[in-house]
């Protein structure tokens, strides 16, 4: 999971004093909202690095065609406990195989983190007052899990003996239990 | 029953790890009370009146006697020394202080227990019937479907947040005693004609504000399809549910809205995991995996038919003995055993409680009549599932000494009751008092035998845990002015033989009633029946269906004393 350090993170959106800009010039890494995209991307260079922020209440199907162009996709989350952004990115990467990157924004907590990683997202642009380290231990308190998912395809019942668990790192509970 | 394997172990050890974490963060301060609400609910804490509540799982409704005996030890240690048995088949506490929560989570680890998805809008613990494995009319054995449907539906990070609850049954038996059309998703076993088995589903039932019964969605679905087809019905309502309005976020109302389109949908996405999805085709459940699981489900060791049993009724037995096998005491599908329900519905307690010292003397009554395994059923009772014939009458001497053979399964007074505005945080009005007056008012068991068979369902709120809507005579608790009132309804059917297989809301009988006035207005509802029924083998709910609502409603308005004055 890469966690976002917004001075750093080469991608930008494109806003103006009263919002997201209608009419922009292509730029690399740009990182577009939704309408925005549809307004360029007829135009937009071949080879030139662009992302999407896509809205959680819109068909993620809609964006099937346009996925082998795009870099980043955006997935919000406009209140951490509706989870919808978690369909749009097991669908990204399970059904339309997305290679690219996709990466919570929005609402995004620490606890979130196993059902982020699981669903397919490999990028979180954590809300300001959440802890990186916090969000690293809650990446591993299980060591695998029941379902399928989009790092391990086959359910627990598809894995050989000895393969029942897909993550050796995690946090062993205490002696206390 | 199902063994946990050291994976399972594993991994309940490790929530309850994740969970003791998030807890001293919210301790500690840098976990606010608004984002650890939805944390604690997941685990089955909620805050109500008094501490928070503490709901613990019992997938499918299957309890060990060592499981039961850590439950009335948690009830001494952290409790006031007592739980309630839900409808949905888990186990409630009601005054753990919530620091004490981790360490709660620790010891239920320690027996293969947890409170995982016991609250929360994520998939909760399945339910089933309570007579899984034993019941003398069932067509196929639900549990191990139940089992692989809990691991699948357990920490299933796509579908943590949904946009509401969401509640899963499954029954396998001619009769249902599930109530699956009451449910989100129910699930009915069926044999083909070729003799495979297949899921019937349904999808859409509720009860709350808007109470509906499910859908058919799918009239034949191979077993092997099951988890495939419940992630194409779960991902349609996680996308697609609403979540700008609580009271209209149930699938129920998407089911209502989208009609066929619903059912459209769900086809097309079923299609479409299979077809395009990278690990679609991995979820189909290969034979090996069944027999996996369905092997912690055998016969136990030492249980075998026994030819030529006959129930040994002593010569100088009492007459409650012969009423405890004629209500208490069920079919069973080997020759020689019975399935018992040790009554939780009796004078001073409150439907489904049971005291520590009474959870233990239940865990010893099923080590020895019942091969150490219990179930909760969805009555709230507490059922032994494998009982000897030749120890009947031993087990009802037991059981009377422990206040479980009250002879009243199926009667007015094991009547079904949420916990109510004495404990919970939601209700409106108290349930107890109103289920006590009406144990008290009724505590002649001849009269109770002449009322005969009736469902009588009572809730504190219009969210409907008691499954007010289901009952033959419903009970619903409501706030007006910041006092109680009552609103009765009559006719509601569960989907059980009893309910002629079917499944509806009650309606409405009037205006709602004082809470002094309900013990009479029930009185008169069942009086209204002894005189009008056709004869005495005609049930109260056959009598409610062949004369309708009227003459029951100017009986129960005759009631009114407070209420007639407004």
């Amino acid at each position: 999971m890469k966690f976002i350090d917004t001075a750093r993170d080469p991608w930008h959106t494109i806003t103006g004093e009263d919002g997201p800009m209608v009419t922009l010039t292509p730029a690399p890494h740009s990182l577009l909202t939704l309408a925005q995209w549809h307004s360029v991307r007829s135009a937009w260079p071949a080879g030139m690095p662009v992302g999407v922020q896509f809205p959680n209440d819109a068909d993620i199907e809609d964006l099937a065609d346009d996925l082998p162009r795009l870099g980043l996709v955006a997935l919000h989350f406009p209140k951490w406990v509706d989870g919808r952004a978690y369909s749009q990115a097991r669908l990204l990467r399970s059904r339309y195989r997305f290679a690219g990157e996709v990466r919570a924004i929005g609402e995004a907590l620490v606890d979130m983190m196993p059902l982020l990683q699981r669903t397919g997202f490999d990028a979180v642009a954590l809300r300001a007052d959440q802890s990186i380290e916090v969000a690293e231990r809650a990446l591993n308190f299980f060591p695998g899990h029941y379902q399928a998912d989009v790092n391990e395809h086959r359910p627990l019942f598809k894995r050989p003996p000895g393969q029942e668990t897909t993550n050796r790192e995690f946090n062993q509970a205490g002696s206390a239990i | 029953m199902y063994q946990y394997t050291p994976f399972d172990t594993q991994f309940v050890k490790q929530r309850a790890a994740q969970f003791r974490d998030q807890l001293q963060r919210n301790l500690a301060g840098t976990l606010g009370d608004d984002e650890f609400r939805a944390l604690r609910l997941q685990n089955g804490w909620y805050i109500q009146r008094h501490a928070p509540m503490a709901r613990i799982a019992v997938p499918y409704g299957e309890l060990s006697s060592d499981q039961l005996r850590m439950l009335a030890r948690i009830a001494r240690e952290f409790d006031r020394g007592y739980a309630h048995f839900t409808t949905r088949q888990n186990c409630q506490y009601n005054w753990i202080p919530l620091p004490k929560a981790a360490d709660v989570m620790d010891l239920l680890a320690s027996v293969s227990m947890h409170g995982i998805q016991t609250s929360g809008n994520c998939i909760r613990n399945i339910t089933s019937d309570c007579f899984a494995g034993v019941a003398a009319d069932e067509i196929v054995d639900p549990r191990p479907y139940c089992e692989i449907l809990r691991q699948w539906s357990t920490l299933n990070p796509e579908f943590a947040f949904l946009p509401r609850k969401f509640k899963i049954a499954v029954s396998g038996a001619k009769e249902d005693r599930a109530a699956i059309a009451w449910h989100d998703i129910g699930l009915q076993l069926l044999k083909n004609d070729a003799g495979e088995v297949g899921f019937k589903v349904l999808v859409g039932g509720g009860m709350g504000r808007t109470p509906v019964i499910g859908t058919v969605i799918n009239e034949f679905l191979p077993w092997q399809q099951i988890l495939v087809y419940l992630e194409a019905i779960v991902r349609v309502y996680n996308r697609y549910g609403r979540r700008d309005n609580m009271y209209k976020a149930r699938i129920k109302i998407l089911v209502k809205a989208e009609g066929q389109r619903f059912l459209d949908d769900v086809a097309e996405e079923f299609k479409k995991i299979l077809e395009l999805d990278s690990d679609g085709t991995e979820q189909i459940i290969p034979q090996a995996e069944f027999d996996r699981v369905a092997a912690h489900f055998v016969t136990p060791a030492g249980v075998a038919p026994v030819a030529g049993s006959r129930i040994e009724v002593p010569a100088d037995a009492p007459a409650a003995f012969q009423r405890w096998l004629e209500r208490n005491v069920h079919a069973h599908q080997l020759a020689g055993y019975r399935s018992v329900t040790l009554s939780l519905k009796r004078t001073g307690q409150a439907p489904g409680d049971a005291t520590d010292t009474q959870m233990e003397l239940a865990a010893g009554l099923a080590d020895r009549f019942s091969q150490g395994e219990l179930r909760v059923s969805h009555d709230q009772n507490l059922v032994l599932p494998w009982v000897r014939e030749s120890d009947l009458h031993a087990l009802w001497e037991a059981a009377r000494s422990a206040s479980f053979a009250t002879p009243n399964i199926g009667l007015l007074t094991d009547m079904i009751a949420c916990p109510g505005g004495d404990f919970c945080a939601l209700a409106n009005a108290r349930s107890i008092p109103v289920a006590a007056a009406i144990t008290e008012r009724f505590d002649d068991i001849d009269e109770l035998y002449d009322i005969g068979d009736i469902d009588l369902h009572i809730s504190g709120c219009i969210n409907s845990c008691g499954h007010h809507h289901s009952g033959h005579i419903g009970i619903l608790g409501v706030d007006k002015d910041g006092s109680e009132w009552y609103q009765v309804t009559l006719g509601g059917l569960d989907g059980s033989a009893i309910s002629g297989h079917q499944s509806t809301p009650g309606k409405v009988i009037g205006p709602s009633f004082a809470a002094d006035e309900v013990p009479d207005v029930i009185e008169a509802v069942l009086d209204t029946y002894r005189e009008q029924r056709s004869s005495a083998a005609e049930r109260f709910i056959d009598t409610v269906t062949r004369i309708g609502l009227d003459p029951f409603k100017s009986a129960a308005n005759a009631q009114r004393r407070s209420t007639a004055k407004a």
